[in-house]
């Protein structure tokens, strides 16, 4: 096993130091080893090594003393997180503990965190779609935030770069607003899935319904087995198949002998030396001894997660700048997104009685933005679009408790499958409003006495303009499509939900609006690196991890470029 | 009549009233005819009962196992007393009570006691008046949600602790922890039962 060097030098310069472990951290330690920096990644949670630390991995119900349920003491433990409804027994041990990290609603935010090594890369859904010019123009073309300091082709290489490491399957479609990526073989739609396409893309033109593209392998790749159809993903996966920073980029990073990776170090600030005019490395407290520590490196990378980042940036005040480092704009902590979900409909579908699936596929159906294109249909209600993610099955057992039946042949009916249902929802796009905030709260301090974040954001005209037409057209489509009992729904959450949170430290070409240059460097304080959400400069209606991903190699790439040039 | 009625007209006679013990463990001693053959870790002896009557009436034996046969009702109540909070668990045991009690009105007894027919009716009338369980999409509920009520709750379960368990996962539905590939489109008869997983 990979076995981390975990032993940290006070004493030592290192050359790198990335904050955080994630799926943008761990691209980031990858890179910069692989280019031969000493690179030192601050892990604020344990280590949880591959594999090893999976306990639940293969568990089925009945090997769990309580299948599944949780302890009162686990339920207390996320009285925010847990709102998602992804919590269960089976993962409870990957998602950040709400007591100990409090923050403040000032308007309802759900916020979905981890807290070890890997982050969320252990939880995530693994939905990968490349953005395009649709996206990267979006804001200069219509006015809203500011413009995004690249384009497609700019990021269009490391897309690439990371795609062919972390290996994503998918079909490849050609779709303007939707490149391909480099992919592996698709994964199978089911009968019913390849039914409602067809009538979807005959009834409407202009429409695609796809299988979801996804960072799961279908093939071996680089000594990781391929995805076996366990849907077993939120507990780690036993073959490496799904991309997780603890299976993919922090072996890989290991393998150079670069790296070392510290946990229990909860990154506090960064250190700005004000006669250099740069970052001079990272303060930190030991989780488990409370010690203050400050380590020293030429270049920080800051990958804690969007608003974790936000957060350090906003406590890492100097002379030089006495908002948070990089916050001349006062933009730091603005301009925060998500995507809003669960808007659509479901329906079931008949004829395909006799017909079933082998496998439980971790992934489900994708249906691209089709609306304010070049071409194609345009709105006047709202400016960007959204796409929509679903799938088809069969009812289970479940499905029992609504049924108006008991006694044996009730019973034994539910051994069988029930109908076919089909669902989509919608995932829709959300402008950066500078009113849409997070800022320090210094009178609510976590557990090792740090000023926490209040998040103050809420939906606006636009997003309940798109959410609207999103449940309005996937009713539309499962009509078309020929399903039966069709039921549209809008479940009104708050944002968080999306567990795509953007924003807070965007990418510019402006110093005086953005914090953030085109190559994530920090205005003015330029040995600072952002790769994670934070730096999104608009959100797309896509999901966003893929393009942090491609964001933080090119950034490395280029820090390494900067540093042999001595420009940092 | 027989002893054990007579007891329960008298204890009934009798209320709530004082000093009667002698009496209502006199009848709790007759009414352990059918005694669990299981030790209970939060429910009393007759709310157990009450729980095991229930999985049994919705989940008899068949040609395939019952709930009582794979265990559902020990089941239950050790996910009461290990997964309940305090003010669940006072909950969970005055649902009971008033299951109960609404079956003494009813029908005369409590619902562990009643003829096959009794429970029929009970059942359907639950069915008939509980609310549903909304639709969900990943986790969450969508569409118009209502509190399902106790009946429909325990139902629900009930169908938990039954198909969770080994021996329907393993032996009765198809079991196959790890599929391989993923086959979109085969025909039902390929498979026979649910998947477990
Ligand atoms: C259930 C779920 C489903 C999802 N599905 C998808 C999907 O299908 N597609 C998609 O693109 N995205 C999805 N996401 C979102 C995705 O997980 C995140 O976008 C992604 O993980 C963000 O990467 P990151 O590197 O920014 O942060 P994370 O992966 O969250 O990692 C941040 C790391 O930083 C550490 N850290 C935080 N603060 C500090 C500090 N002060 N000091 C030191 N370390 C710190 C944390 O412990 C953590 O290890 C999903 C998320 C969840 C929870
Ligand atoms: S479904 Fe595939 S990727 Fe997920 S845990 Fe199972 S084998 Fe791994």
């Amino acid at each position: 096993m990979a076995n981390f060097n975990i032993d940290a030098d006070k004493n030592l310069t290192y050359d790198a130091i990335v904050i955080g472990s994630g799926i943008s951290g761990g691209w980031a330690a990858k890179e910069l080893c692989e280019a031969g920096l000493k690179t030192l990644v601050l892990e604020r949670g344990r280590i949880v090594e591959h594999v090893v630390d999976y306990p639940t991995m293969t568990l089925d119900p009945w090997e769990h003393e309580l299948r599944g349920g949780l302890t009162p003491e686990q339920k207390a433990k996320h009285p925010k997180g847990g709102r998602s409804g992804f919590i269960g027994a089976m993962n409870e041990h990957f998602h950040a503990n709400d007591l100990e990290n409090p923050y403040t609603e000032v308007k309802p935010f759900m916020w979905v965190r981890a807290h070890q090594m890997g982050g969320r890369s252990l939880l995530w859904g693994k939905q990968t779609y490349r953005w395009s010019d649709l996206d990267f123009e979006a804001n200069a073309k219509d006015g809203h935030g500011v413009d995004w300091p690249i384009r497609y082709k700019d990021i269009e290489p490391w897309y690439t770069h990371v795609e062919k490491f972390a290996g994503i399957s998918g079909e490849a479609l050609g779709l303007p607003q939707l490149p391909d990526s480099h992919f592996l073989p698709p994964m199978e739609l089911n009968c019913v899935e390849k039914h409602v396409k067809a009538r979807i893309e005959k009834e409407f033109n202009g429409r695609n319904m796809i299988i979801g593209r996804v960072a799961h392998l279908t093939e071996p790749l680089n000594g990781r087995g391929k995805c076996q159809f366990r849907n077993r993903c939120d507990r780690g996966c036993p073959y490496g198949a799904y991309f997780s920073s603890n299976a993919v980029t922090l072996p890989a990073a290991n393998a150079t002998g670069n790296l070392t990776i510290r946990p229990f170090s909860i990154v506090q600030s960064v250190v700005y030396d004000e006669q250099k005019g740069k970052a001079s490395g990272v303060r930190i407290i030991d989780a488990e001894t409370g010690e203050d520590i400050v380590y020293k490196a030429k270049i920080v990378f800051v990958n804690a997660s969007t608003l974790s980042t936000t957060q350090i940036l906003l406590n890492s005040t100097s002379n030089r700048f006495p908002n948070g480092l990089g916050n001349d704009s006062g933009e730091l902590g603005h301009n925060l997104m998500d995507h809003t979900y669960r808007v659509g409909a479901m329906g079931t579908v008949e004829g395909f009685e006799d017909q079933y699936y082998k496998g439980r596929r971790p992934n489900g159906i994708y249906i691209p933005r089709y609306v304010n294109l070049k071409d194609g249909p345009q709105s006047d209600k709202f400016v960007r679009g959204f796409g929509f993610q679903g799938g088809g099955g069969r009812s289970g057992w479940g499905a029992g408790g609504n049924q108006e039946d008991f006694g044996g042949n009730f019973k034994d009916g539910l051994m069988k499958p029930g109908p076919w249902e089909f669902f989509i929802t919608g995932f829709s796009e959300c402008l950066p409003y500078h009113e849409n905030q997070v800022y320090l709260n210094k009178d609510v301090l976590d557990k090792w006495g740090q000023p926490t974040l209040s998040i103050d954001a809420e939906w606006k005209a636009n997003e309940l303009a798109l959410n609207d037409q999103a449940r309005k057209d996937a009713k539309e489509m499962l009509e078309r499509a020929g399903l039966k009992d069709i039921m549209e729904f809008d479940n009104k959450h708050e944002m968080g939900f999306g567990i795509h949170e953007m924003g807070t430290a965007r990418m510019g070409r402006d110093p005086k609006t953005s914090v953030l240059n085109g190559n994530n460097q920090v205005h003015g304080c330029e040995n600072v690196f952002v790769t994670d959400g934070a730096c999104m400069t608009s959100s797309s209606c896509v999901n966003p991890s893929l393009t942090y991903m491609a964001l933080s190699a090119r950034a490395a790439n280029h820090a390494v470029s900067e540093l042999k040039k001595m420009n940092l | 009549m027989n002893r054990r009625d007579a007891l329960k007209k008298s204890a009934l006679a009798l209320g709530a009233a004082a000093g009667a013990p002698t009496l209502l463990s006199l009848l709790q001693a007759c009414a352990k005819t059918d005694r669990l053959t299981w030790t209970p870790v939060f429910l009393s002896e007759d709310q157990a009962r009450f729980i095991s009557s229930f999985v049994d009436f919705l989940l008899p034996k068949t040609e395939t196992p019952g709930g009582l046969d794979v265990k559902a009702d020990v089941f239950i109540d050790l996910m009461y007393a290990k997964t309940y909070d305090e003010a669940g668990q006072k909950q969970v045991v005055a649902d009971i009570e008033k299951f109960n009690a609404d079956c003494k009105e009813k029908y005369g007894n409590v619902f562990a006691e009643l003829s096959e027919e009794d429970k029929t009716a009970c059942f359907k009338g639950h069915e008939a008046n509980s609310p549903k369980f909304p639709k969900t999409v990943w986790g969450g509920a969508v569409g118009p949600r209502e509190p399902v009520g106790f009946y429909r709750g325990l139902k629900s379960t009930v169908l938990w602790a039954y198909f969770s368990s080994e021996e329907i996962g393993k032996n009765v539905l198809s079991y196959d922890p790890i599929p391989g590939d993923y086959l979109g489109c085969i025909p039902l008869s390929d498979v026979g039962n649910i998947w477990s997983l």
